[in-house]
């Protein structure tokens, strides 16, 4: 398939200007399926999602539908959730525990490694050769820490190599304590807008908090008898204000934003909790890490809050984007801090979460307006924080930059989104990425600076 | 098929708790009353029909095998939509009333439509104590062209009271006839 204007028409990450084609053409989306969500590494499930043999969840990739199988030996493998014979969705139930999976259609029937075990009547109409190939197809999996990706490419790289400097970012979210994570709560909804505008907002967009969710802030922090907010809840809101931090750009799209304070906390018992385990995980993961979570996305799609809601925005045309919710907690934590993280993310960043229904406003209005000839062509502006980038400073990892509120990871997100667009395969992807890294390592002045007035 | 593995069917009563003509039509003028409110965005009117104590819960729903009917509604501490007490409920309101609260500025226009009412006495006796059953809709136009409506059944639980509505509403259970939420927002009191 070949686009009328190539994508990279559109994105001008030197200049920080990216064109509103990119979230409204069609020709565009179909290439995304193929080109982003075929190659990429996605977050299809959870293993405590998989309990025991048998056990199964249904996810999907870009628009394809995947399930998840928790296999005899106890290893983790994935599907295409089709049955080969003629197409149809082969398990229907979002999760459960089977033997195996019959096709609702003609009643094929394959085993929990998606070998057909079952063809009706197949011995008196088919040939045997003619079934001698027919399995589920399946995808490349990987393990991190309790999180299983997926990738159908396989010349794609491996998981750690594709994370790179994330790895550290993502560890300070989901291994502060032993003992990994555990899924409290599940939110699902659909929102009137593209994708991407779920994906660079944890990457890169800590900025829109202050007044996208002012209203939340205001209500939800309980106040003193005189009517002034409690001292703890003052000093979350001072974070917004203050607003001190950096941000994490990957040469692979992927983002982390966070304040040097930690992110506000709306709850209580999270806030008390956070305060009393602080030293035990700078001891765990060291004393810059404690402060880390406040927004990552891992590229595509797969995005994490402080707050504890990971969650995956299913591509649903270019005019509508599906989210798939989880909210999760430190299984270390104690059970009313579970509890606590869990109605917490409900009333924030859930469908009915009072900061999340606002973003969902202001995406569709974005979105709403792409439909203009005139606005599709305006270049919007992605040019906060330009020409501040280093490498490797002050012992956080890889790029970034010296405040929280950037729009420098968005631009390398759609510096590696116009990378995968153009087609090139991953093996040319990987040594253009080196090379590119590599001369912005070199450009970097004696402080690691990339722009030599900043040193 | 177990007959108790549906969610609602623990709501099932007998014929001999239903309650009177006039109790059922107290009740549902209650609730159409409480329904105007929220269209009109007399929020604050609104909570003064709340018990102190009301808890507001609204589950989850996911697509289950047969086999797991009974799971198909997440149990109470588990996936909700709104788990919410008094004190949860008016900064819902209060955080329309910054005026800041875009999902809601400026005003959607919503209608919520009530209907199926069955009005049932209290199972452990009180007197002055009723379970209201209902199905609803609830329509909102927001913005230029922006549209949506959600349907669901819920389950209410409302006392006599002596002030200008006679109930307050002590317990509401909403459920929504979705798994995956086909809206951008649940941004409403339903």
């Amino acid at each position: 398939m070949t686009l009328t204007n190539p994508v990279s028409s559109y994105i001008d990450t030197q200049r920080g200007l990216i064109r509103g084609e990119i979230f409204h053409d069609r020709e565009i989306y179909e290439l995304e399926l193929e080109r982003v969500f075929a190659r990429s590494w996605v977050f299809i499930a959870h293993e405590t999602m998989l309990p025991t043999t048998g056990s199964f969840i249904q996810n999907y990739v870009g628009e394809d539908p995947i399930l998840v199988v928790r296999q005899q030996d106890g290893s983790i493998r994935a599907f295409l959730n089709q049955c080969q014979h003629r197409g149809m969705r082969l398990c229907r139930a979002d999760l459960g525990q089977t033997k195996n999976f019959m096709c609702s259609f003609h009643g094929w029937n394959y085993n929990l490694a998606g070998k057909l075990i079952n063809v009706p009547h197949g011995e008196a109409t088919f040939a045997p050769e003619d079934l001698a190939d027919v399995k589920l197809r399946e995808m490349r999996v990987t393990n991190y820490k309790g999180f299983i990706f997926g990738n159908w490419d396989e010349n794609a790289p491996n998981f750690e190599e594709y994370m790179g400097d994330f790895a550290w970012y993502f560890d300070s979210y989901i291994d502060r304590y032993p003992g990994g994570m555990e899924v409290v709560g599940t939110h699902k909804w659909v929102l009137p807008c593209n994708w991407k505008f779920n994906a660079e907002q944890p990457t890169s967009d800590m900025y829109h908090g202050e007044t996208s969710h002012m209203s939340a802030f205001e209500v939800m922090l309980p106040r003193k008898p005189d009517g002034r907010l409690q001292d703890w809840a003052e000093q979350q809101v001072e974070i917004l204000a203050d607003a001190k931090g950096g941000q994490f750009s990957s040469p692979y799209g992927h983002g982390a934003g966070w304040f040097d304070v930690g992110v506000p906390v709306l709850d209580k018992t999270i806030f008390d909790w956070k305060k009393r385990t602080s030293g035990e995980v700078a001891k765990r993961l060291g004393e810059n890490r404690v402060y880390i979570p406040g927004h990552a996305n891992l590229f595509p799609n797969f995005m994490m809050l402080g707050a504890n809601t990971f969650r995956v925005t299913h591509p649903r045309g270019p005019n509508e984007m599906e989210i798939w919710s989880w909210s999760m907690a430190p299984v270390a934590a104690p059970p009313e801090v579970k509890d606590a993280i869990r109605v917490d993310l409900l009333r924030t960043f859930s469908g009915a979460g009072m900061l999340e229904q606002d973003d969902a406003v202001n995406w569709e209005e974005e979105q709403a307006v792409l439909r203009g000839f005139m606005a599709r062509s305006e270049h919007l502006k992605y040019r906060q924080l330009m020409n501040k980038a280093r490498y490797d400073h002050n012992g956080y990892p890889g790029k970034t930059v010296p405040h929280v509120y950037s729009e420098q990871a968005a631009r390398d997100m759609y510096l590696h989104y116009s990378d995968l667009m153009s087609g090139a395969p991953w093996p040319e992807l990987v040594k253009l990425k080196a090379e590119r890294v590599e001369q912005e390592r070199q450009a970097c002045g004696k402080n690691n600076f990339l722009n030599p007035a900043e040193a | 098929m177990k007959t108790d593995a549906h969610f609602f069917s623990a709501y099932r009563r007998p014929q001999s708790r239903l309650a009177s003509a006039a109790d059922c039509y107290q009740v549902s003028q209650f609730l159409f009353a409480e329904a105007d409110l929220l269209d009109s965005w007399l929020f604050d009117e609104w909570l003064q029909l709340l018990s102190p104590d009301i808890r507001y819960w609204s589950p989850a729903r996911e697509n289950r095998l047969m086999k797991d009917l009974e799971k198909e509604v997440s149990p109470a501490g588990g996936s909700a939509h709104f788990e919410e007490n008094f004190e949860m409920l008016r900064q819902r309101v209060a955080r329309i009333d910054t005026n800041k609260a875009w999902a809601e500025t400026p005003p959607s226009r919503s209608r919520h439509l009530i209907s199926n009412i069955r009005v049932f006495h209290d199972a452990a006796g009180r007197a002055d104590i009723y379970e209201a059953d209902c199905c609803f809709q609830v329509y909102r136009s927001s913005g230029e062209r922006s549209q949506d409506s959600v349907f669901g059944r819920r389950i209410d639980i409302v006392q006599r009271d002596p002030g200008e509505h006679g109930f307050k509403l002590l317990e509401r259970t909403v459920v929504f006839d979705m798994a995956t939420i086909l809206v951008k927002n649940l941004s409403l009191i339903y």
